[in-house]
């Protein structure tokens, strides 16, 4: 309440700034998974500190929903990575580079 | 002015009936087409009653058509509108009066004898059906041909009978040299059909239709001189190539590869006589020009004398026969040429009962001699051929003029117009023919019937199956009854033809009686002649035939037309497109081409370093798009 | 300093620790266990944010299930494998860092201009948390949102589907002359079998 909520998205876009970093920097394909759960949640924050802002809950359910779907997205990201990972032995993304020409 | 005078004849129930004559041939392919295989025997038999049908209902109507008033034969059967663009129509009618009717019971009567002699000859040959469908759709291709009403189902029959002819010719494509000649063929007829469409294409641009009434009835007040003439010569190229004329004559003598019924039928009786049919059809275009008969009589006169000689040092019986051929239909285009249009067909006619009754028998002695061709290699087959020999006889007899046989009356008619209407050197000349086609055809004889044989293939010679002998003995009855048609220049069949292809010219000169008696006299004394040389063995004609050399070589290669077309038109187009080929093309073409694909290639190989598989770079160029883009977005807010 | 910004500067630090650790940590289980911290710290922004029901949705969807889950995979995996940490790709670091700086510094910019930084939260958020915030955001959920809850829970049962069929290793069949390879079955006697 007494928090100004340019804070909680500042907050959010630092962490979706490392979540990104993440991303381009790690080659560990759970890790850079892991950031893409970061930035899904760097999301989530603007999104309820906006719902906040406008005094009204679509912001919320909003967020409430992208959970939903991060659950849905971790549950067969992480399959792909098993299968990934019984294929080759590795996952490490810069590995599989098959497909480039 | 010829054919549109007469007034067309209302429907009755015989003369509905004539969609069926060419249908039935067309069908009864079909069925040979597909189930072929299984008929196996029974193939030949419904072909051959396919087409006896097609003529039994050809005389039915035919009969039912000559029993209106001269001026009502004419029965146009509607059948469907073809094609309608705009204005233009055309329409599948099938047109019935006294030319197309005659060309019918040709056609079907001939050709049923030749289907049942078929039925023996091919007897054993593994592709038999097909072989009967492929005759059957020439029938119903010429029947088309025939009565169509209009130029383009002519040309519809016209281009069918050319494929027909294509496909019988190399039916034994097993042999290159058979393959070839079906091709040779082929392409050689298709210059002529070519400039015959072009002539279609002007006749559609100056009468806006293709139907023969309006064409035909209008050609001398529609068409200026210089119109006429060139419609008239694209037609007549057209003529020259399927009549096999000089200077398209030289598929016709290789065509011989063909089943010796598919000479017989296409290469002799019928479908090369569609080019003189053309001619005969379309007088009035050609009448309208001043060169065009001219030139019509000239072509033919060439062709008659060239072929005649050529003719003389064939070995090959069935070369004889084919250069023989393309020399009678010489005389035929040299009638046309004078205005005989009637003269033309009963020569037409009677030459499609001799020469298949001569093709027939010539295909009966290579059947019993198991192939052999050559006529040095025949010799004394009247003994053991008798009934082949004796009727082939006839037909040597008819075809050489021997008095009252057909041919004596066809050509002796021809030679006394050409004399009375006041042209002595056509006249002259056509005796000479006359002389030469005795002359060849006394020599074919006496080497092939008389004498002794020559080769043991010769001695162990026998006769032919029924399925043969038959059709030989009717059409000798036709040969040397086909006469009685029109003993006289203005006889029976010249008096039906007059309402379409109007009256024979007539004027004065030496006397009819003079004139056959000469004629006679000139077949008797070539046959003679040819026996003396032959058969008499008084003469040793190798001999004679080696002091003359170079002119029997030289008349045994065609006076070497054949030679000057490979060296003269074959080998520089060859060699033309050999330079198109491996030279503007591979280096010109493809190069242009080559060198497109390959900047292309060299850009793409650049260009591809941007994809360097690496998820992380995507990712980045990814990052730094979205960031730019916001950038973008916050700048215009 | 009210206490909701002393509880804010508390735990934004540690979320952005959190998510620094994850980033560097050699080792995934780490790393896994960073984020579940930073994911606790973003849970209690939301309690801030007046959102308690999200705040209790956060600890058991994400830092309960969807970590432990990862956990699991890591395991799964193998543990022991170190990352590897060195770059093969030339500027990826430094550009990737150039870009999340400059992203740090657009939001800053985009915030600046939009709501400015010391603008508090309105009043009246109680009104809209009437009854609860759980209750009010299920008035929103299942009436406003109510077709694309539907959607979420077919998406839901696909994804569980399609976990399994890429998951699943399929059973190979066992020959016999493999088992006896691997010495896990006697080679056949010669002598007849037991009745």
């Amino acid at each position: 309440m007494r928090t100004p909520i340019a804070w909680f998205v500042m907050l959010s876009g630092i962490l979706f700034a490392l979540g990104s970093l993440g991303v381009l920097i790690r080659r560990n394909a759970l890790l850079i998974f892991m950031s893409v759960e970061l930035q899904l949640n760097a999301v989530n924050l603007a999104l309820v500190a906006f719902a906040r802002m406008h005094n009204a809950l679509d912001g919320q359910v909003l967020a409430f929903f992208s959970m939903v779907v991060a659950a849905a997205e971790v549950v067969v990201g992480l399959a792909i990575i098993v299968a990934v990972y019984r294929r080759r032995q590795t996952v490490d993304v810069d590995d599989a580079r098959e497909l480039r020409w | 002015m010829v054919g549109a005078e007469l007034t067309s004849a209302a429907v009755t129930p015989t003369l509905g009936l004539l969609w069926l004559v060419p249908a039935l041939p067309l069908a009864a392919a079909a069925v040979n087409l597909f189930w072929g295989r299984r008929l196996k025997r029974a193939a030949g038999w419904l072909a051959s009653a396919a087409v006896g049908a097609a003529f039994v209902l050809s005389a039915l109507v035919v009969a039912e058509l000559f029993r209106l008033p001269a001026q009502e034969r004419l029965f146009v059967q509607h059948l469907f509108d073809w094609i309608r663009v705009g204005a233009f129509r055309v329409g599948a009618d099938l047109r019935l009066d006294a030319l197309s009717a005659t060309m019918i019971l040709v056609v079907t009567g001939v050709g049923t004898l030749i289907h049942v002699y078929a039925v023996g000859y091919m007897e054993g040959d593994p592709r038999f059906g097909r072989f009967f469908a492929y005759l059957n759709l020439f029938v119903g291709a010429m029947l088309l041909l025939v009565l169509g009403g209009n130029y383009l189902l002519l040309y519809v029959g016209w281009e069918g009978v050319g494929l027909c002819s294509y496909l019988l010719i190399g039916f034994w494509f097993e042999e290159v040299a058979n393959a070839n000649a079906a091709k040779k063929a082929f392409v050689t007829t298709r210059i002529g059909d070519t400039a015959m469409l072009v002539g279609l294409a002007f006749i559609v641009w100056r009468f806006g239709t293709l139907d023969f009434d309006p064409v035909l009835g209008r050609a001398g007040a529609t068409l200026t001189e210089g119109a006429a003439t060139a419609i008239a010569l694209l037609l007549l190229g057209g003529a020259i190539g399927k009549s096999a004329q000089v200077p398209l004559h030289v598929w016709l003598p290789d065509a011989m590869a063909g089943p010796t019924p598919v000479s017989a039928l296409i290469h002799a009786a019928t479908m090369v006589t569609a080019g003189v049919y053309l001619v005969v059809r379309s007088a009035p275009i050609f009448e309208a020009s001043p060169v065009a008969l001219p030139i019509v009589l000239v072509v033919g006169l060439v062709t008659m004398l060239y072929a005649g000689t050529s003719a003389l040092a064939q070995t090959d019986i069935k070369r004889v026969l084919a250069y023989s051929t393309i020399s009678q239909l010489g005389y035929m285009f040299m009638a046309a040429g004078m205005r005989a249009y009637a003269a033309a067909m009963f020569l037409l006619v009677a030459h499609a009962f001799y020469k298949a009754l001569l093709f027939l028998g010539a295909g009966s002695v290579i059947h019993g001699m198991h192939g052999e061709q050559d006529l040095r290699a025949m010799g004394g087959l009247l003994r053991r051929m008798p009934v082949t020999s004796a009727t082939t006889l006839v037909g040597v007899a008819a075809l050489a003029g021997v008095p009252p046989l057909a041919a004596f009356f066809a050509k002796d008619q021809i030679l006394e117009i050409a004399n009375h209407t006041g042209r002595p050197l056509v006249w002259a000349l056509g005796s000479l023919g006359a002389l030469v086609s005795a002359l060849y055809v006394g020599r074919l004889a006496a080497l092939a019937f008389l004498g002794r044989a020559r080769s043991r293939a010769a001695e162990r010679a026998h006769e032919s199956p029924p399925t043969m002998a038959l059709p030989l003995v009717a059409l000798a009855v036709g040969a040397a009854a086909a006469g009685a048609l029109n003993v006289v220049p203005e006889g029976r069949l010249a008096h039906l033809l007059e309402p379409v292809v109007g009256a024979v010219p007539h004027g004065e000169g030496i006397p009819a009686w003079a004139l056959s008696t000469l004629g006679g006299l000139i077949a008797v004394v070539g046959l003679a002649a040819t026996w003396v040389v032959y058969a008499s063995g008084r003469v040793d004609h190798e001999m004679l035939a080696a002091r003359l050399e170079p002119i029997p070589r030289m008349l045994g290669a065609g006076w070497y037309v054949d030679a000057a077309y490979e060296r003269f038109v074959q080998a520089p187009t060859l060699a033309a497109a050999r330079f198109i080929a491996g030279v503007l093309d591979a280096r010109g073409v493809d190069g242009l081409v080559h060198a497109i694909a390959g900047g292309v290639v060299g850009i793409a190989r650049i260009g591809r370093r941007i994809q360097t598989g690496f998820v992380r770079s995507y990712a980045l160029v990814f990052l730094f798009g979205a960031i730019a883009l916001l950038v973008l977005v916050g700048a215009r807010s | 300093m009210s206490a909701d910004q002393l509880v804010f500067w508390i735990f934004a630090p540690i979320a952005v620790a959190g998510a620094i650790g994850m980033l560097l940590s050699r080792n995934a289980v780490h790393a896994a266990l960073f984020l579940v911290v930073n994911l606790f710290c973003i849970a209690v922004m939301y309690l801030l944010l007046e959102a308690p029901f999200l705040f209790a949705v956060q600890i058991i969807v994400y830092a309960g299930a969807i970590m432990v889950l990862f956990l699991f995979v890591i395991m799964l995996l193998g543990v022991d494998r170190g990352d590897d940490l060195r770059e093969p790709l030339i500027g990826q670091r430094p550009l990737a860092v150039i870009l999340a700086a400059a992203f740090v510094v657009e939001i800053a910019v985009a915030v600046r201009a939009g709501i400015g930084f010391a603008t508090m939260a309105p009043e009246g958020f109680d009104a809209v948390n009437r009854d609860g915030n759980a209750r009010a955001l299920a008035r929103v959920l299942f009436r406003e949102y109510f077709l694309p809850f539907e959607v979420t829970s077919l998406l839901l049962i696909v994804a569980a589907v399609a976990a399994m069929v890429l998951a699943h290793r399929r059973a190979r069949a066992v020959t016999q002359a493999e088992l006896e390879r691997l010495g896990l079955l006697e080679p056949p006697r010669e002598e007849a079998p037991s009745p």
